[in-house]
């Protein structure tokens, strides 16, 4: 393994696991936070725009456009060094760099998440719906066993890609001083000053959570079958 | 008033950096829209040939880099390639934009190019191939064509991205529009949150009639599916 090591030293790798350990548990963890609140505030902002009140769609609406056509990181800056001046007097620096990143990417994901369960939602066929009121369902019963499964699946698979996009994303929070993945491979170079290890390491574990998604993915696939599957 | 008059004079004295970053901005997301279709439509192509393994490559070539952040590409490509130690790989924070960039849009056009390739009805390259055509020229004449149509909408969503991917070149010092907001930054220290601002409005200005395109293309040609993002 001589002339492995004279590409790629891994031992000093070695040393970085436990580092790298807690770079990518901070990520899950982080994606995982953000993945949840952007689903429900994503989930209001599909309601808000859908709504008929020009009140209320034209602002959510505006929201949308803003945030996908303007670059993450300028989002990131806005809210990094916006937020606490936004906030009333006195509470300026209650929320770290981290709980500053989750709001962001909170932020930055809804509208996408939003998009996503519109279409999802729209997607049911009305005829489904009546359907199955007519058999004698109530409400309830036609939602919870006709409407959602159906936009569930039909949502699935441009979800679970958005939370890969998601993952990806927090990578950019390590501008900001969060500590996550990327701030791991930072941490790494900024003191052994070796480029290759820092960096290939850290590529090598977004790959490896990237792996565990297209796993979990096939998982989900087979589970819920559908034919939104068979576009991808 | 002198809130707005002090504005003003912000915005005139930034206004020639800033249109000096948009410029690097633009030309940089041109050189990799265009690199990156170049390198996407070859491997799009060369995907849906059915060489079982040409296309698991390809497909391996789109993990890595649909996997990885494009900051960790970025990275990689201005920090970890120079210290391979040949020479030509040492890139400048030019040429590592560019070049990164490129691979990173291609991995998007490869899937739009074989999807697009793959949503043309089989019955037309049968109909091209009963009537004598080479398998060459039913590529060419008959299903690229057609393709083609499909692909507009979504290259124009990517490239929006690449457009929005061009931000975090700011961070290897790479002197485009983010790079112009924080040198700005850097002089009036006090109007952070208004040069942001600025700089947000330039992105948005550029990027909202591209993706305005888009949605407007989906109804003309119809769609080779969305990408997220």
């Amino acid at each position: 393994m001589d002339w492995l090591q004279y590409y790629f030293n891994f031992r000093i790798v070695g040393d970085y696991a436990d580092i790298f350990a807690a770079g990518v548990a901070q990520t899950l963890w982080i994606s995982a936070l953000c993945l949840v609140l952007s689903v429900i505030f994503g989930t209001l902002v599909a309601l808000g725009r859908m709504s008929k009140n020009p009140m209320i769609w034209r602002p959510i609406a505006a929201y949308i456009q803003f945030i996908r056509s303007t670059p993450l990181l300028i989002q990131i800056y806005l809210i990094y060094y916006g937020l606490p001046a936004l906030l009333p007097q006195g509470y300026g620096n209650i929320f770290d760099e981290t709980q500053t990143g989750i709001i962001a990417l909170t932020v930055h994901t809804s509208p996408y998440m939003g998009e996503i369960i519109r279409a999802g939602i729209q997607s049911v066929n009305p005829g489904q719906i009546e359907g199955a009121l007519s058999v004698g369902m109530t409400p309830r019963q036609t939602l919870l066993n006709v409407t959602l499964p159906q936009a569930l699946t039909n949502v699935m698979p441009p979800m679970l890609g958005q939370t890969a996009v998601l993952i990806k994303d927090t990578s950019l929070l390590s501008i900001i001083a969060v500590f996550e993945l990327m701030g791991a491979g930072l941490q790494m170079f900024s003191e052994t000053v070796i480029a290759t290890e820092s960096y290939v390491t850290t590529a090598i574990c977004y790959l490896g959570i990237y792996a565990m998604m297209l796993i979990i993915s096939g998982m989900l696939q087979n589970k819920l079958g559908g034919k939104a599957w068979k576009a991808n | 008033m002198d809130l707005i008059a002090d504005k003003i004079s912000i915005i005139q004295s930034l206004w020639p950096t800033m249109l000096k970053g948009l410029w690097m901005t633009f030309q940089v997301s041109m050189l990799a829209i265009l690199l990156g279709s170049l390198i996407g439509f070859t491997l799009g192509v060369a995907k849906t040939l059915g060489y079982f393994v040409l296309e698991k490559l390809i497909n391996g070539y789109l993990h890595i880099l649909r996997g990885s952040p494009y900051l960790v590409q970025l990275y990689i490509i201005y920090f970890v390639l120079p210290s391979t130690g040949i020479a030509w790989l040492s890139f400048d924070s030019y040429t590592a934009a560019v070049v990164s960039l490129s691979l990173y849009t291609s991995s998007y056009v490869t899937e739009i190019v074989a999807s697009a390739i793959v949503a043309v009805p089989s019955g037309q390259s049968e109909a091209a191939r009963s009537v004598g055509m080479t398998r060459a020229q039913t590529y060419r004449n008959v299903v690229i064509p057609q393709a083609l149509k499909l692909t507009i909408p979504p290259m124009a969503s990517v490239y929006v991205i690449v457009i929005k991917s061009t931000a975090i070149l700011s961070v290897i010092g790479f002197a485009e529009l983010t790079r112009a907001g924080e040198i700005a930054i850097m002089r009036m220290p006090g109007d952070i949150m208004f040069i942001y601002c600025m700089i947000a409005a330039f992105y948005f200005m550029y990027c909202y009639p591209v993706l305005r395109f888009s949605k407007w293309a989906e109804g003309r040609f119809g769609s080779a599916g969305q990408i997220e993002h």
